[in-house]
């Protein structure tokens, strides 16, 4: 197998040397057809459907909006004054832009809630009063005071509508599930910005940062990513002194990312966020050919014949980059097990791109170098001596101090996995965006304000037609929403029970002490059919549904973390179980639960997949190597970094969130890649030599110069996102810097390290090969 | 009274006249909405019928209303008084409406609620709001005055097999209206509405409405199946009239608060 290998493999690199400009043309060709499938792409930014549309979540999701006419799509605009929102002039503006909303398209206009579009049941000299509350403007300040006091002493209206202190006034805005929401909150703020009064304007909601970060992130793929890529180019140059050098390595990793990028849109799958990754992933795997044209450079200097020394260099490296190659293809497709989808496209959309780095290696680089032109030799460094350069010294010394250092390896490794314990698996799109940007603000406001952005519905299912009309069942109802809302999370709570209670104050004459549940069951199915004659049927349908079977317990939460909504949902289950409401069984739903499932599904679903890749990963070493003993050595780096990276995630109390899931899963790219080079040519030199500490040092230096050379290009190239608008792509970057600079470190001081401080135990079967 | 008993004969006269077959001229657009709120709200002196209310939401969620209305008419084209009296759901049997409706201004409301023994006046400001959860608002129940809108004959066209004349209504003040639009097939022969279209604000369709049965009951053509259908949240209602019965010699002081805690047999028939 192996000798067929290394024939075809022999074949191959020789005729591409010899056909240079075929190979170019035949790739050119094949690049043209890939690269026409791009702009069909189809995106799909909508981290919902990272969750099939079959998964129970959902389905249930659906249906709950079903029974209660919800819509799942809201966008909210606070509107707040210092001094207050009651006055004449401001709701003159309130009803205006209401108004101008009612006419958006995308806008579902009948659930519009707002100070003009919600009915109070109220009474005045003994008449029941039904309709908007924002009627009519008032005309003179004491009137719009009366107003407002009218508006806060109905609890169903304030702390949700109004906040408690009448500074600030909402308008809920559900929109269609095909329309776009950043494309509405752009609309709103034009209109918005028009005003010219004391209030302020804040535009929230998930549709609004969703869409916003769908829009966001490709704007700012396309800027970040090419700036990358220049500044490597640059690095590149000023490393190997040649624009040919450069060319290539940039050649490979474009190709790469539009054959995979051509495929998948080609076959018409849509990306996702993750997928949208997959570029900046296969131009960090591809500059695996770096190694290449580092051992040219040093090849080109010992061999005299051009051809000759694309043999050997090619010779030399094809086993590393065959089995770093094959393992990165191999760890990225075991994601594609798991059950999510984009994660599954993801890892084979890598796993491809990957494939044709690793074809590219034996076709298109050998081809280039035949075609650099002669006469202008590849520039030699200075440092000739391999064992005076910096590496060399390094490798000396990790030899030498080898105790010690993986002494400071275990005690790192020990550290990280207390900060891992630390981790906290969390997921909030708001926090996507930067605490200054216009989106985070207007979540703190709505927060503070009027009780947060996250819907939590919590469905008490008493099982048959009028439970819920049952006093017993509305007043321990009831009671779970009063418990709920002493919770700080919790911003509001509105049920069936406040509309009863409501209305049975309202027909006591308005009197405060009868603002409670009646004893009779006819009562409350009453009230409730006087309250569906006064106000809007959506107000009642959103609470309970048709056959009085089910009552939605509405829960706004001021904060869209997942583990937030976890902790609320565990004190609701012990408290349930203390305090049951009879013959009923309360399940949640809404975006905040489905957020938190997602959380479960997607990022442990995620974590899963790449332990389980490491562990895949690992055995394929052992086969690589043929020895166990060798797997283990070249599977420590990747831990090494893994462990080291989660453990600072968890010191540093930064959730453990999507980017952070996909990026760490690069490690499989990087690490492995590094150790497999390490080793590979270590054991190469070895049966070469049998000098240990001379081979350990000789590596360091020389392969171990095109890893450094490897991490420290890219850590550079992608500094440049540290700069980037969203937090996931200053993550992108920082955990670019952190994989690489590790992985460079874990295999270039301790592999020497533990080699050295093993040398029976793993140079054993090395000896016997020979 | 005497006035009552003229406006009677105009009014079957009217009915009259619209039934002869040959026309030399379509009539006016203000004409036909005229007749048709006419034939739609004001046929015979009273009415009276038991109503089946289908709530349907776009899952097929459903929930029934069943109440008995009377109407009695005192002038045509002018006040009416309504009472409505429940008898399903069975947990708001008895409780009963009581409507006052006038021209040019607020209608005065009263409703019981029995399981409080408690009378209530009810302010009627917002007429759009729905009628007991369903997808017909007051206004749709007791009729929209014709001169709130200014309308304009579009087309005569074939509706299934009926002549209609298609009317398209734009409100006066349209400040004041939850729709922009109001397209009506007002039937040429019973001048019954046979559909009509609601546009929101936006100008989208909004709610349709359809006449789905019309009978003729003791001489007057009724629509004894209509549908209301929001085209854009997908909830609809259907209502059923059964046992109408014209002409019964009510009293207008039937329709009293009295009436509400307790109600003549009349009103609940």
């Amino acid at each position: 197998m192996r000798a067929r290998w290394t024939s075809f493999r022999q074949g191959l690199v020789q005729w591409c040397a010899d056909h240079p400009r075929t190979v170019l043309v035949l790739v050119f060709i094949l690049t043209l057809a890939f690269g026409s499938q791009l702009p069909r792409i189809r995106t799909d930014t909508d981290p919902k459907n990272m969750l099939p549309i079959t998964s129970p979540v959902r389905q249930y999701n659906d249906q709950v909006e079903g029974w209660f006419g919800l819509h799942p799509d809201v966008i909210v605009v606070e509107i707040q004054s210092e001094r207050g929102v009651f006055t004449p002039e401001i709701l003159a503006r309130i009803a205006r832009l209401t108004d101008a909303i009612l006419r958006f398209p995308g806008v579902i206009a009948r659930d519009v809630v707002a100070l003009p579009t919600v009915n109070d049941v109220s009474i005045a000299n003994g008449v029941l009063q039904a309709r908007p509350i924002l009627d009519r403007i008032p005309h003179d300040a004491a009137e719009a005071e009366g107003l407002k006091r009218q508006v806060l002493d109905n609890p169903l209206l304030a702390g949700r509508l109004v906040s408690t202190d009448a500074r600030a006034t909402a308008i809920y805005i559900p929109i269609e599930k095909s329309a776009n929401g950043k494309a509405i909150a752009d609309r709103l703020r034009q209109l918005t910005g028009k005003e010219r009064g004391p209030e302020r304007y804040y535009i929230a909601g998930d549709p609004v940062a969703r869409d916003t970060f769908g829009a966001e992130m490709f704007r700012q793929m396309a800027l970040f990513s090419p700036l990358a890529g220049m500044v490597m180019c640059g690095v590149l140059f000023l490393m190997f002194r040649s624009w040919w050098v450069v060319g290539a390595n940039m050649a490979v990793a474009m190709i790469a990312i539009i054959w995979g990028m051509g495929l998948f849109i080609g076959l018409g799958i849509p990306i996702h966020i993750m997928a949208s990754m997959s570029p900046v992933f296969l131009m960090a795997i591809s500059t695996d050919t770096v190694h290449i044209f580092n051992e040219f450079v040093f090849r080109r200097r010992e061999v005299g014949d051009r051809r000759e020394a694309i043999r050997q260099t090619m010779a030399a490296v094809a086993t590393p980059v065959l089995f770093s190659d094959l393992t990165t293809i191999a760890g990225f497709a075991s994601l594609a097990i798991g059950p999510i989808i984009p994660v599954r496209v993801f890892g084979l959309l890598v796993a491809f791109g990957t494939f044709v780095i690793l074809l590219m290696s034996f076709t298109l680089v050998p081809a280039l170098l035949a075609l650099a032109r002669e006469g202008r030799p590849i520039p030699v460094s200075r440092e000739d001596d391999l064992s005076s350069s910096w590496l060399g010294r390094i490798g000396q010394a990790c030899v030498a101090w080898k105790t010690p250092v993986a002494l400071v390896g275990v005690v790192l490794l020990v550290i990280s996995a207390v900060g891992i314990s630390k981790i906290r698996i969390n997921n909030n799109m708001v926090s996507w965006f930067k605490p200054g940007s216009e989106i985070r603000v207007a979540d703190r406001q709505l927060s503070r304000d009027l009780g947060g952005t996250a819907m939590l519905y919590l469905v008490a299912d008493g099982k048959k037609s009028d439970a819920v009309t049952r006093p017993e069942f509305l007043k321990a109802l009831e009671g779970l929403q009063r418990r709920i809302e002493r919770e700080p999370v919790v911003g509001k709570a509105v049920s069936v029970a406040d509309v009863v209670k409501r209305v049975h104050q309202v027909l006591s004459d308005n009197s405060p002490s009868r603002a409670m549940i009646p004893d009779s069951q006819e009562a409350v199915a009453q009230e409730l059919l006087l309250f569906s004659m006064a106000a809007r049927p959506r107000d009642l349908n959103n609470l309970v549904d048709y056959p009085h079977q089910k009552a939605n317990l509405m829960v706004q939460l001021r904060s869209w973390n997942a583990v937030e909504t976890r902790a609320l949902l565990e004190k609701v289950r012990r408290d349930l179980t203390a305090t049951p409401i009879p013959g009923a069984e309360v399940k949640p739903a809404g975006i905040a639960y489905f957020n938190m499932v997602w959380n479960d599904q997607v990022l442990v679903g995620m974590l899963e997949g790449f332990i389980a890749s490491c562990i895949f990963v690992f055995f394929l070493l052992i086969l690589d190597y043929r020895s166990p003993r060798w797997g283990v050595v070249s599977f420590l780096p990747l831990l090494f970094t893994v462990v080291l990276i989660y453990g600072a995630v968890g010191f540093v109390r930064k959730d453990f969130d999507m980017p952070i899931s996909v990026l760490s899963t690069l490690s499989l790219g990087l690490a492995i890649d590094f150790a497999i080079h390490f080793v590979s040519r270590f054991q190469q030199r070895y049966r070469e030599t049998r000098d240990l500490k001379g081979s350990l040092v000789w590596t360091a230096a020389r392969p171990g110069r095109g890893i450094v050379r490897n991490a420290f290009l890219f850590a550079s190239g992608f500094a440049v996102m540290l700069f980037a608008g969203l937090t996931p792509y200053i993550t992108v970057g920082a955990f670019m810097i952190a994989i690489m600079l590790l992985s460079a470190l874990a295999t270039v001081v301790y592999l020497p390290a533990l080699i050295a401080l093993f040398p029976q135990w793993l140079t054993q079967r090395l000896k016997e090969e020979r | 009274m005497k006035k009552a008993v003229w406006l009677w004969i105009a009014g079957i006269m009217l009915v009259a006249w619209s039934a002869l077959p040959a026309r030399a001229q379509a009539p006016s657009a203000d004409e036909i909405m005229r007749r048709s709120y006419l034939a739609m709200y004001y046929q015979g002196e009273d009415m009276r019928a038991r109503i089946f209310m289908r709530l349907i939401s776009r899952e097929g969620h459903e929930r029934i209303r069943e109440l008995t209305m009377t109407r009695r008419n005192l002038q045509l084209g002018g006040e009416q008084r309504y009472f409505l009296y429940f008898h399903r759901p069975p947990d708001v049997r008895d409780m009963a409406l009581l409507v006052w409706a006038y021209l040019g201004r607020d209608d005065d409301r009263w409703l019981y609620v029995p399981a409080l023994k408690l009378v209530r006046r009810i302010a009627a400001s917002d007429k759009h709001t729905s009628f007991v959860g369903s997808d017909f608002s007051y206004e749709d129940v007791s009729g929209r005055e014709p001169e709130e809108d200014t309308h304009k004959l579009l087309r005569e066209e074939k509706i299934g097999e009926r002549d209609a004349y298609v009317v398209e209504s734009i409100p006066k003040d349209p400040a004041r209206e939850d729709f922009s639009r109001k397209l009506s097939w007002i039937d040429r022969t019973t001048w019954l509405p046979l559909k009509v279209e609601h546009s929101d604000r936006r100008g989208d369709r909004a709610r349709v409405f359809t006449a789905e049965e019309t009978e003729n009951v003791q001489g007057f053509w009724t629509i004894t199946k209509r549908l209301m259908k929001n085209a854009q949240s997908g909830h609809w209602t259907e209502v059923v009239f059964k046992n109408v019965r014209y002409n019964l010699k009510l009293s207008p002081d039937l329709f009293s608060e009295r009436a509400l805690r307790a109600p003549p047999a009349e009103l609940v028939r």
